[in-house]
C-alpha cells in the first residue's frame, strides 16, 4: 500500500468510531469510518482508485459488508455498489457532502433492517406449482417484513426468487416461516440465503466518477 | 423488422453482415451465460450437483463468457470480419 492509499468505501452507516480487521477488497485489511456530520463511511485503504471487478474482489465486498452487519453496535447499513473508491478523505468527505440527503433517506429507508434473500427450486422441471408457491411467500413472508422484491428468474428451474427487507427484531419469526414453508414442500428445494447488506432495497452510487 | 430497420439505417451493410452479426449475438449471448454461471452456483449450493461436475461447468461457463464478451466488444466497434 502506498503512503497515500486511496478510500475504497463498503458502506454508509450512523455509528462512529468503528474499526474492524477484515479480509478486504484489494488485500486491505482494516475496516475504519471517515465521518461527515451525523454519517460515518466504512472505508478501508486500497492502492486505486478504479479497482478490477474480479469474482474475487466482489466477494471481498459482500463478506466485508456481512462483517459489519453481523455486529451488535451497527444497526444501519446502507451498501454501496462494488468499485466505490476515492482519492483521498477530503474527496470523500466533498461527495458525502453532496449526497448527504439521499444517504440520510436511504439510511431512514431501511433503518434496523437487513435482506433476507428466498429461492425455490422446482427439483423434477415443473411438479412445483409456481403459482401455489408464490401464493406461500406472499402470505406467510410478505407480512414479516418491511419490503420485498421480486428478482431475476435465471433458470427455468427456479419458480420464485425474492428478496425481502426484514428488521432485526423479526428474524427469527421470519426463520420459523421459511422453516415452515421448506417442511411443507418437501420436493422442492428451498435456498434462504442472508443476512445481506439492503442492496436490492437501496440503490446509491456517490460520485465517484467525479472524485478521481 | 429488425433486420429491415437495420437494412434501411446501414444501406451499404451487406445482408450477410447483419445476418452474421445476429448469429454471433445469438451463439454468444452474455446474459444468458451468465444466467447459467447464476444456475450452476444454486444448484451447487443445494446439492443438486456435485462438487466435480460444479467445478468443470463453472470453468467453461466462464472460458465461454470471456469469448463472448470479446465477441460483444468486437461487434461493438465493428471489428468482426465476414469472410
Amino acid at each position: 500500500m502506498s503512503d497515500n492509499p486511496n478510500l475504497y468505501v463498503y458502506g454508509i452507516t450512523e455509528q462512529t468510531d468503528i474499526e474492524l480487521t477484515v479480509d478486504g477488497v484489494g488485500g486491505a485489511s482494516t475496516l475504519r469510518t471517515v465521518e461527515y456530520r451525523s454519517l460515518a463511511a466504512l472505508v478501508a485503504d486500497i492502492d486505486t482508485t478504479d479497482p478490477e471487478r474480479s469474482d474475487e474482489a466482489v466477494e471481498a465486498h459482500d463478506s466485508v459488508l456481512q462483517a459489519v452487519i453481523e455486529r451488535d453496535d451497527i444497526e444501519t447499513v446502507v451498501p454501496m455498489g462494488f468499485g466505490m473508491a476515492f482519492k483521498n478523505t477530503r474527496t470523500l468527505k466533498g461527495v458525502m457532502r453532496g449526497a448527504r440527503r439521499a444517504l440520510r433517506k436511504a439510511l431512514n429507508d431501511v433503518e434496523g433492517c437487513v435482506e433476507l434473500g428466498i429461492k425455490l427450486v422446482d427439483p423434477t422441471d415443473g411438479a412445483a406449482d409456481p403459482d401455489e408457491l408464490r401464493g406461500r411467500l406472499e402470505s406467510d413472508l410478505d407480512p414479516l417484513s418491511a419490503g420485498q422484491t421480486d428478482d431475476d428468474l435465471f433458470s427455468d428451474r427456479l419458480v420464485a426468487n425474492r428478496s425481502y427487507l426484514v428488521e432485526q427484531d423479526r428474524r427469527d419469526a421470519f426463520d420459523d416461516a421459511v422453516e415452515a414453508i421448506d417442511g411443507d414442500y418437501e420436493d422442492v428445494l428451498v435456498n434462504y440465503t442472508g443476512p445481506w447488506a439492503p442492496y436490492n432495497f437501496v440503490d446509491i452510487r456517490i460520485g465517484a466518477e467525479a472524485s478521481r | 423488422m429488425l433486420l429491415v430497420d437495420d437494412l434501411l439505417i446501414k444501406p451499404f451493410v451487406s445482408l450477410l453482415d447483419i445476418l452474421h452479426a445476429m448469429v454471433l449475438e445469438e451463439m454468444y449471448s452474455v446474459s444468458e451465460i451468465r444466467d447459467s454461471i447464476k444456475e450452476n452456483q444454486l444448484l451447487y449450493e443445494l446439492g443438486e450437483r456435485a462438487q466435480p461436475e460444479y467445478e468443470q461447468q463453472k470453468l467453461e461457463l466462464e472460458t465461454r463468457l470471456e469469448v463472448a464478451e470479446q465477441v460483444h466488444e468486437k461487434l461493438i466497434g465493428g471489428n468482426i470480419e465476414v469472410q
